[in-house]
């Protein structure tokens, strides 16, 4: 058994438990989580022309203006939701490249997707272990 | 890979991210979690507060930075009292950027 931990676009949540669900593999837990990458969480999003720039600038929020003066310095996070799905060995690379699919726009903030390895399972209303009580 | 699962006081979180974006760990996830530990939550008086707020932050980075990352995160979050947190680590056996695809960290 694999764990796949998805941390993605929050508008992408519908396509990807679409996707899971034409795999046949519907079973997740979401969580809403705040992320930030190598970029230090600044957005770069469809919105990044330069009209969009100005507009921002002019209208100041706490992060730029944090960023334009030397105030104490702010981590700034990217709301995100993070998928959590455990699935058998052998459908871990199917999921991986699906979610991949779904979620490349190609800018940053797509998100990451990790796999790790689970040791037990249990479904709790039957008592059914491991193999059987993910399928 | 390891993943590092931190539970911090929430307090303390920007000043936890802050210190590993300078030691040039920058990626991470947190999300504000509730729980208890060995002391059974905390007795205020006639108040009884069963579960905490704690922040959890959730980091995945490669095997070697594993005792630098943690040691940041201790010195970070300690304040000698009870309820500090705790930091677990996992292992990770594949991290993909979707923006790319490509299997690299």
């Amino acid at each position: 058994m694999k764990e796949i931990t998805a941390i993605i676009r929050r508008d992408k949540v519908t396509e990807t438990k679409q996707a899971l669900v034409d795999i046949g593999y519907p079973s997740l837990t979401i969580q809403s989580v705040d992320g930030r990458g190598k970029q230090k969480g600044t957005m770069h999003t469809d919105m990044d022309s330069d009209n969009f720039i100005t507009a921002v600038k002019l209208t100041p929020t706490p992060s730029t203006y944090a960023l334009e003066h030397t105030l104490p310095k702010v981590a700034l996070f990217v709301p995100k939701k993070m998928l959590t799905i455990v699935v058998p060995d052998d459908v871990v690379s199917t999921l991986v490249k699906a979610i991949i699919k779904v979620n490349q726009k190609g800018m940053y903030g797509d998100g990451k997707v990790f796999v790790s390895p689970i040791e037990g399972a249990l479904r709790v209303r039957t008592g059914e272990k491991d193999g059987e009580a993910i399928t | 890979m390891k993943m590092i699962r931190a539970f911090i006081r929430p307090e303390k979180d920007q000043e936890v991210v802050l210190a590993l974006e300078g030691a040039g760990f920058p990626a991470l996830t947190k999300m504000p979690v509730f729980g208890r530990g060995k002391q059974k939550g905390l007795q205020v008086g006639p108040i009884h507060y069963d579960e905490l707020p704690k922040t959890l932050i959730m980091m995945v980075i490669d095997d070697k930075d594993v005792d630098k990352v943690i040691n940041l995160i201790q010195d970070k979050a300690k304040t000698g009292f009870i309820g500090d947190g705790k930091i677990f680590v996992s292992p990770v056996e594949a991290a993909y950027t979707v923006r790319t695809g490509e299997a690299v960290l």
